[in-house]
């Protein structure tokens, strides 16, 4: 049974393009630039102009178009739904009709719209994932958040959590299937049963699964206060990061067409 | 300089503590992974066990914990892997909070097996209570913005798989509550079954 052979955490392709090398901070509030201007912009030549926006990051960014498309997979049916919900519940002028469905001028234009839309958003939110890795992603929403501190968010721990969670989620991965398969080995069964009868037999999955995070956990502890971990203040880091020139002039872009595109369209 | 100066003002935010619940959250998001659909629901409903790790969290460091714990796990998903542009972490951070904060304040209250069988049955009906107000005011609406739906879209999609869905009021009655009802059962049996073998962990210091 190889449950978990095609789940592959993080999208993150590495690369060295002028993308990859941007601030983790200027890339994640160009792609909040990107989602507010979705929500305003409401006609054809402003999907028009963002998407061609998008498709010259993608093409600066240099991943191949098979790993963007990827992300729109999970997203078929609902895309289906969205368009031909519009497609046939729109009132108005009639183009054609078959049977009791009934197409009209006003839904084909509200369907393709919110097609856009929804493509758009995945497209585009998920170039931040593709061209940042999770580490950087976690430092970059660290530095946005210290503002924050003054009114009481820790920004800081809340980085050191998400590291922690996100460096044992393989190392977890792999133990969750060893010890389903060592007791499905001693005859256990997560597979028939009802609803209750499945959550109860993962009993015997969950509680080595627990013990062991826990002592994991507290070695872990004991390792970072033997080097000396003190917590956030007065920290010192591998990984700085820098605005440099071209982060200064991506955001500026971003910024300034994301208003035009919103305010004319 | 004092070592734990800065650490003072909160307890969770011990090196200890902080590594627990990076742990835990991490063991979320993998529990999120082994997730299966219920048949007689509507698709966009997902059961999972994700919310075991917060629950555990909270008997082990208190309530707020179990919120970390929650809150950790969804922005994980955000940045892992997400379909439902951010309403559904929002949606599943809020609704796992309302079964953790309960559940936690029993426990401290009564330090025992009464404590988490009294928690588990006030955070079961906060639970789908919670989620039953939610979804009304907020999260179908969202839905319904985000994705550009009309409200009736979802009660359609819900009347096929139940009958008795007309509106969004049933859909809520019928559909939403009866799931969270269900998925706080379930939280509750697997934690109850938990508590009673993890117990040594956090008895011990």
């Amino acid at each position: 049974m190889a449950m978990f052979k095609n789940i592959t955490i993080g999208q993150y392709i590495p690369g060295s393009s002028i993308i990859h090398r941007l601030d983790p901070r200027t890339k994640i509030l160009s792609t909040m630039f990107l989602i507010i201007s979705l929500f305003l912009v409401d006609s054809f030549w402003g999907y028009g102009l963002i998407g061609l926006g998008i498709i010259l990051v993608i093409r600066a960014s240099e991943i191949p178009w098979k790993f963007v498309l990827r992300g729109l997979k999970p997203l078929f049916v609902i895309l289906l739904l969205t368009v031909s919900l519009h497609l046939f519940m729109t009132e108005g002028e009639p183009i054609f009709q078959i049977w009791f469905l009934k197409v009209t001028r006003e839904g084909v234009i509200r369907g393709l719209m919110m097609g856009f839309r929804l493509i758009l958003l995945v497209v585009g939110t998920s170039l931040l994932t593709l061209t940042t890795s999770p580490i950087n992603l976690t430092d970059g929403i660290e530095s946005l958040l210290k503002p924050g501190k003054k009114i009481g968010i820790p920004a800081h721990e809340l980085a050191m959590m998400m590291t922690i969670a996100l460096r044992f989620i393989p190392t977890l991965l792999e133990e969750t299937e060893k010890i389903m398969k060592a007791q499905m080995a001693r005859g256990a069964d997560f597979q028939s049963g009802g609803i209750i009868q499945r959550a109860k037999s993962l009993i015997p999955l969950l509680v080595p699964l627990f013990v062991n995070a826990f002592r994991r956990a507290d070695d872990l502890a004991v390792a970072m206060e033997a080097r000396g971990y003190r917590g956030g203040e007065g920290r010192t880091k591998f990984r700085e990061l820098h605005f440099s020139k071209i982060d200064v002039i991506a955001i500026a872009i971003v910024a300034v067409s994301s208003v035009v595109v919103s305010i004319l369209f | 300089m004092i070592p734990n100066a800065s650490k003072a003002k909160s307890s969770i935010f011990t090196t200890s503590s902080m590594v627990k619940i990076g742990m835990l959250s991490g063991l979320g998001m993998v529990l999120m992974l082994l997730d299966f659909p219920l048949p007689i629901f509507p698709t966009f409903l997902k059961l999972d066990l994700s919310d075991a790790p917060a629950v555990i969290g909270t008997f082990a460091m208190g309530p707020a914990a179990g919120v970390m714990i929650e809150l950790l796990k969804n922005v994980l998903k955000i940045i892992v892997r997400s379909n439902t542009g951010g309403v559904g972490e929002l949606a599943n951070f809020l609704v796992g909070i309302a079964y953790v904060i309960p559940l936690g304040l029993a426990y401290e209250k009564w330090q025992s097996r009464k404590g988490v069988a009294v928690g588990c049955i006030l955070a079961t009906l906060s639970m789908t209570i919670a989620g039953g107000i939610l979804n009304y005011f907020i999260f179908i609406p969202a839905y319904a913005v985000v994705l550009g739906y009309p409200v009736d879209a979802f009660v359609s999609m819900a009347a096929k798989v139940n009958s008795s869905v007309v509106d969004l009021r049933t859909l809520i009655l019928f559909a939403i509550m009866p799931f969270n009802f269900l998925k706080a059962i379930i939280v509750s049996v697997s934690g109850f079954g938990l508590f009673k073998a993890l117990q040594p962990l956090w008895k011990m210091n």
